[in-house]
């Protein structure tokens, strides 16, 4: 098969097929990535060169084209040569060259493309990489005043547990002062009325002493 | 029944994003409820500065109550806020320092609303980043519906919007993707809500030649409208169009409609055509090929359903969850993710006329089913007389 039929049949291959009946917006997106995929990555093309007739318009004469040098003539007279040879030459060995070449030609875009993927796929995980760091100092800084905002929050029970208990001591010791303050206060109840009693019978002896001297 | 819409900008200066959103469905449910506007005096989304003099006023039919901004935004001060609570450490209090920072600062816009709360049988709140949905939820949480327009930003992972997403009623989703989100932040599951969006109107006549002539379009062109922003992707298109212009030779033009705060390369390619009018945007739209939405973050794409509704085909940035969910849910665009897919993405559509139409197609269905002015008025009656009904 001829070059210009692979590259034909190629481009066949390639060539975007649409149901215009039932179109799907994503088949086609994908078979243009396909196409895209197939094609080795974009270089910056030098500027097209310009023609006789545009650089006569831009006042500059073109340039000669350049003289046919040794090279060419030595594969024009080694072709002479094989020419004979060439059916065979053509049956045994130009199918596979050519195969060969395709395929080394198809490994050449495939490694470009893999290797601007690769490209593309490292910058995206460093840029993972530095999102999920920012994240992590995130964490570790959240991690850190949580761990601050306990402490401090322990503290403060701890503190508090503390008053609590002081609390609970004064409490009881209140309570017993209390209960003392009651007995005394019982007590000096219970000897005032003794006193009372007493009083009251000195009265009664005093009113008979005074009857017996004063009747 | 009566129906406070909470948004913090209002007037019909203002022409997209979630106020233009809140504009039409409050004037859309007017015919159904009573309604009425609370919003701020601000006109400037950047520095919320009071514009408006009117305490009270009517807009299509729509009566506003403006209540004045306290202290503007500060860019600067915002800024680097803004900078602490993305990237370090903070506390809830610097959450909430960022969002009166944020503004748009209109505490008497709360107070209105909690010594009003018996006065309206539901507050709408558009837009949740903002201080009037944050506090306004806060203060009648019974009452509340959101619609919280939201895309998938830094802002979302706030603290505070967590706690705040499991506070309304019910929610009004603009895009699944927007839901999913949402749910998978607050986990907030059990909330009611639906994917409802906003309705487009589409002009019955749109002429595109004169439209064309005027402004000397002859080729064939994509078109973007909407802001001329970075956080819109527009230098990424911009960059893109000009490599595939450069690769391709293609003789397509690339025309912008909308106001700039990027400097547009100067390119015979590229057009501007500033801020156009409703009629000239969609005669743009009807005479384009397709249309590009190279923006990040989106929750709806007004602009795309409205490429949809004149049957034109997008070409969508894919890392906007929103906009791919929508291409493939509609079937009615091609998304890339980086120059390769878009050239190649662009080149199909360029070349395949058949693709186009069908994409086309696809999208005009999708907006029929789901973004008619029908659809979306069904859709927020139907939340409401849910809430009715499980409150009495």
């Amino acid at each position: 098969m001829s070059e210009e039929k692979k590259q034909n049949q190629r481009e066949e291959d390639l060539a975007i097929k649409i149901d215009y009946e039932n179109l799907d917006v994503e088949d086609i997106m994908n078979q243009i990535k396909k196409r895209i995929a197939a094609r080795p990555p974009q270089e910056e093309e030098p500027p097209a060169e310009k023609t006789a007739p545009e650089l006569l318009e831009m006042g500059r004469p073109p340039s000669p084209s350049p003289p046919p040098g040794l090279k060419s003539k030595v594969r024009r007279f080694l072709l002479k040569i094989m020419r004979p040879f060439a059916p065979l030459i053509k049956l045994l060995i130009l199918p596979v060259d050519e195969e060969l070449r395709e395929t080394v030609e198809n490994l050449d875009y495939t490694n470009r493309r893999l290797d601007s993927l690769t490209e593309r796929f490292h910058q995206e995980l460093s840029r993972i990489d530095q999102v999920l760091g920012r994240l992590e100092a995130k964490i570790d800084f959240n991690h850190q005043i949580v761990n601050e905002r306990l402490d401090a929050a322990f503290k403060d029970l701890g503190r508090a547990k503390e008053y609590t208990k002081l609390l609970h001591q004064l409490t009881h010791n209140l309570v017993v002062e209390i209960t003392k303050l009651k007995i005394e206060e019982d007590h000096l109840k219970i000897q005032s009325r003794i006193l009372e009693k007493d009083l009251a019978f000195l009265n009664r002896r005093e009113k008979e002493v005074e009857k017996k001297v004063f009747p | 029944m009566r129906i406070a819409f909470v948004v913090q900008r209002y007037g019909l200066e203002i022409n997209g994003g979630a106020e233009l959103h809140c504009r039409w469905i409050a004037e859309h449910m007017k015919k159904y409820y009573e309604v009425e506007v609370l919003t701020t005096k601000a006109y400037d989304y950047i520095t919320w500065e009071n514009y408006y003099l009117d305490d009270r006023e009517e807009i299509n039919g729509v009566p506003v109550r403006r209540f004045p901004v306290v202290r503007p935004r500060n860019p600067v001060r915002f800024g680097r806020i803004q900078d602490y609570v993305f990237h370090h450490e903070h506390r809830i209090e610097d959450e909430l320092k960022w969002l009166e920072e944020e503004g748009p600062l209109v505490p008497d816009l709360i107070h209105y609303i909690d010594q009003h709360r018996a006065d309206y049988d539901f507050f709408i709140f558009f837009s949740y980043r903002y201080y009037h949905s944050y506090w306004g939820i806060h203060t009648v949480p019974e009452k509340s519906l959101l619609v919280p327009t939201a895309e998938h930003d830094p802002v979302v992972y706030l603290q505070i919007f967590k706690e705040l997403f499991r506070l309304p009623q019910a929610f009004i989703y603009n895009s699944v993707e927007e839901r999913e989100m949402i749910q998978r932040v607050a986990d907030n599951a059990h909330i009611l809500g639906d994917v409802v969006g906003v309705g487009v109107e589409i002009p019955t006549v749109i002429s595109t030649e004169p439209f064309r002539q005027e402004r000397e379009l002859e080729d064939d062109y994509l078109l973007y409208i909407g802001r001329i922003d970075e956080n819109k992707g527009c230098d990424k298109l911009f960059q893109y169009f000009l490599k595939f212009k450069e690769r391709t030779r293609h003789s397509i033009k690339l025309v912008l409609v909308g106001s700039t705060k990027l400097t547009i390369p100067h390119h015979p390619d590229i057009r501007y055509l500033g801020f156009v009018s409703e009629e000239e945007k969609f005669a743009a739209l009807k005479g384009a090929l397709l249309l590009v939405m190279p923006s990040f973050y989106e929750s709806l794409s007004m602009v795309t359903l409205e490429a949809w509704a004149l049957e034109k085909p997008v070409l969508a940035n894919a890392r906007c969850e929103v906009l791919r969910g929508q291409c493939r849910r509609s079937q009615g665009g091609l998304y890339y993710e980086d120059y390769e897919e878009f050239e190649e993405a662009l080149k199909l559509l360029l070349e395949d006329e058949k693709l186009r139409a069908a994409l086309g197609r696809n999208g005009r269905r999708y907006f029929v089913n789901n973004y008619t002015w029908e659809v979306i008025e069904n859709k927020y009656i139907n939340i409401i007389n849910k809430l009715t009904e499980e409150r009495s």
